[in-house]
């Protein structure tokens, strides 16, 4: 039909043979260029929002800049760079986000996955179960850090109650106002946001495995210790290692709940690499400082992301 | 009721100052100052056209957004029918947030009220316009208060114009000295000795409170008891911020803090309860505050208080010098109606009706009525005249967190007082190049 109807539309000089391989020619191209046709507008956004800016500041960190339209920003080569590695501060915002990292994310993966465990039977009320281990990640995290705040509140504050009917305290803990334990509630709530995050993941994946595979195991006397290590955790492999990477990513980037709680204080002791790199921008004014504060901070996750790839091909997933 | 035609760069009238006071004393309604305008008004030309100017600021919606919303915005628009101000109140946490972002991205509001620690790091960046090349500026220059008219410098030239001043004097609750039998101090190391008397730890109640470690909160004290945190030239911290006085002041504070007789409002944190909050509840016995205190105290009905001056401590009785200025973004669409809004607010009709509201004026014409008008006031003033403004230079914040952070480590017990301060002194000397 497709040769009839081209002939119909060309002119009866040309030789039919001719016609019919044009066609096919450009229902060909047609079928290359369609799916990127449409992937422009995903790219164009991309390339605005995304690859542009991820360049320029790369190109704002080799400068005194100056953010106002009009004022020159002088050139200081890596001076911005070298700069980094002597502020004591981004040593404490380093390793309060390492910490911050080897906490967080362990402990809400263990927690996600024995909530997936446990509910990825169809058991009753499971439904309501599941949806209230997911709720907090649908929550505002400004929102939610407030409360944690009036939860920690040093008067007033629930868990000073808490802690004076248990522990007997009869002074009340200035939670937010001391180094570690305003350092624990931020991890505190952090957990208890992202926890339903994972907890979705490992349920999608538990619920991938063949129910064949487990009842083989337990039929061949596995114990349950043994189908979890060698049917189980095998199975979710792909998924635990989704989970980790993109939990490392977000950890890295804490910001919300340590600005909101503690405003990186007291004496920077809560600060983190994106707090200080906002504090820099906006109270300081040193574009160009935490533009480079940004660039270093991509590379490590660019490196861990390349990783990440690599272990993923490896698996096969 | 002319007088809200009265600017300081039209004509003066002490008749029409009078009248403005006598509405406001009076409780001067909205209707009244609208019908003053109507009536004041030469026929109002219709407008074509309505601009709207749009004003950031971070008033205190109980005190004082209902009076500028609710008097001086409206009067200015009955006077000027051809433009509209919309009043964005936004949180003081993320005003400067706000103003970096919109002015970087080319839509900055047309005039924002700025506290009067930003001005020079805001002109440093380009972003305000220079009012002292503006024609008007030097006969408003000469009316305002040398003080806050300071705080708009920077290199030479003023970036911004006062709209308020305030300071902070010394709070006494009556019935916690009353009970412990004392009267209030007159000298600092009778201040000293009485926060110690008046800690009763059963209670809850401390002798002193102290908001934060930073600047405004710490530097009367530092001040009075003679230190110093920079040079005055702002090209050093050593010798000052470190010196002998300022050690001794600073020592002082972190004794008291650790025996409890300044309350764990001094190093913040959740739930931590301010001066203002704790005062009239008992939790502090003294505390300094600025002139709004006595505005939200008269609202909550708490009168079992006392102002007055700082106690004279070696360095004299120093307090902080505070404020707001008026800066005009540099790429604002509507500077002409922004001038004439920006005239309005420092008319003293406008200045006296903030000054109802705790704000206190920047004018050398209005400190006397303001006086009558909200008597709280006039202790301020008195103050003011021995106050002291903070490092005015565009690296001020820093400075302030170099010397808050290593504060709050010494009241931890993390460090000691020298050698806190010395840290806090290299890293502040880093801050002027």
């Amino acid at each position: 039909m497709s040769t009839v109807n081209s002939l119909e539309r060309h002119p009866a000089s040309a030789p039919p043979g001719a016609v019919s391989r044009r066609s096919a020619r450009s229902h060909r191209v047609r079928r290359f260029a369609t799916p990127y046709l449409l992937l422009v507008p995903a790219l164009v956004m991309y390339a605005v929002f995304t690859v542009y800016p991820i360049f320029r500041q790369f190109d704002i960190s080799f400068f005194n800049w100056h953010i106002f339209p009009g004022m020159s920003s002088p050139s200081v080569g890596w001076s911005n760079y070298t700069a980094i590695f002597s502020d004591p501060v981004v040593r404490t915002a380093s390793w309060n986000s390492f910490l911050f990292i080897v906490i967080t994310v362990p402990i809400q993966m263990a927690i996600g996955l024995f909530a997936a465990a446990i509910l990825t039977d169809r058991l009753p009320g499971s439904m309501f179960w599941r949806a209230a281990v997911y709720i907090p990640v649908v929550t505002s995290w400004v929102v939610v850090s407030w409360v944690f705040s009036y939860i920690f509140a040093s008067e007033g504050g629930i868990m000073n109650a808490i802690a004076g009917f248990f522990a007997g305290h009869t002074e009340s803990i200035n939670w937010t106002a001391q180094p570690w334990t305003a350092d624990g509630v931020i991890w505190l709530l952090s957990i208890w946001k992202g926890v339903g995050w994972s907890f979705i993941i490992f349920l999608a994946a538990l619920d991938g495995i063949p129910r064949e595979l487990l009842e083989s195991a337990r039929t061949d006397g596995a114990s349950g210790t043994r189908v979890w290590k060698h049917v189980v955790l095998p199975s979710i492999r792909g998924a635990l290692t989704f989970v980790v990477v993109l939990l490392v990513i977000g950890a890295a980037q804490v910001f919300t709940q340590v600005y909101e709680i503690t405003k990186a204080g007291p004496y920077n002791s809560t600060q983190t690499l994106m707090t200080y790199m906002y504090q820099q921008a906006f109270s300081n004014f040193a574009f160009g400082y935490a533009a480079a504060l940004a660039s270093l901070l991509a590379v490590v996750l660019f490196g861990f992301s390349a990783a990440e790839i690599r272990i993923l091909r490896r698996q096969d997933i | 009721m002319k007088v809200i035609k009265q600017s300081r760069w039209g004509g003066k009238s002490s008749i029409r100052l009078l009248l403005a006071a006598a509405t406001i004393a009076g409780g001067g309604t909205l209707i009244a100052v609208t019908g003053g305008v109507s009536s004041a008004s030469t026929v109002p030309h219709k407008a074509s056209k309505v601009v709207t100017l749009h004003f950031w600021n971070a008033y205190n919606d109980v005190t004082e957004t209902p009076v500028m919303n609710g008097i001086v915005i409206p009067a200015f628009e009955a006077a000027n029918p051809g433009i509209r101000v919309v009043d964005d109140t936004l949180p003081y946490a993320g005003l400067l947030d706000k103003f970096i972002a919109s002015s970087a991205a080319g839509d900055p509001p047309d005039l924002m009220r700025s506290d009067i620690a930003w001005v020079p790091q805001l002109a440093s960046e380009g972003t305000l316009l220079e009012t002292s090349k503006q024609p008007w500026f030097a006969k408003v220059a000469k009316e305002a208060d040398p003080g806050p008219l300071s705080t708009n410098l920077y290199k030479g030239g003023y970036y911004g114009l006062p709209d308020d001043t305030n300071t902070q004097v010394f709070f006494w609750n009556h019935k916690d000295f009353a009970a412990a039998h004392l009267s209030p101090p007159t000298t600092w190391n009778q201040m000293i000795a009485d926060a110690k008397i008046l800690t009763i730890p059963n209670k809850g109640q401390h002798g002193l409170g102290v908001d934060s470690t930073d600047i405004w909160n710490v530097g009367p004290y530092v001040w009075t008891d003679g230190g110093n945190f920079t040079n005055k030239a702002l090209t050093t911290s050593t010798g000052y911020m470190d010196g002998a006085a300022t050690t001794r002041a600073v020592t002082t504070l972190v004794n008291l803090y650790k025996a409890g007789d300044i309350g764990s409002d001094f190093v913040g944190g959740s739930g931590s309860i301010s001066g203002e909050t704790g005062f009239p509840l008992g939790e502090y016995a003294m505390y300094f505050d600025g002139p709004w205190a006595p505005t939200t105290y008269k609202a909550d009905g708490f009168k079992g208080y006392s102002t007055a001056l700082l106690p004279k401590g070696p360095g004299g009785s120093i307090s902080v010098v505070g404020g707001e200025d008026l800066v005009i973004a540099k790429g604002g669409k509507h500077l002409a109606d922004t001038i004439k809004f920006v005239q309005f607010l420092q008319s003293p009709f406008a200045q006296l009706s903030m000054a109802d509201a705790g704000d206190m004026a920047a004018y050398k014409t209005d400190n006397g009525p303001e006086g009558v008008l909200n008597p709280a006031l006039r202790i301020f003033a008195k103050q003011l005249l021995t106050a002291r403004a903070r490092p005015v230079f565009q690296n001020y914040g820093e400075l302030d967190t170099d010397f808050s952070n290593e504060l709050a480590l010494m009241l931890a017990g993390k460090i000691g007082v020298s050698a806190g301060l010395q840290i806090a002194t290299r890293e502040a000397n880093k801050t002027f190049k």
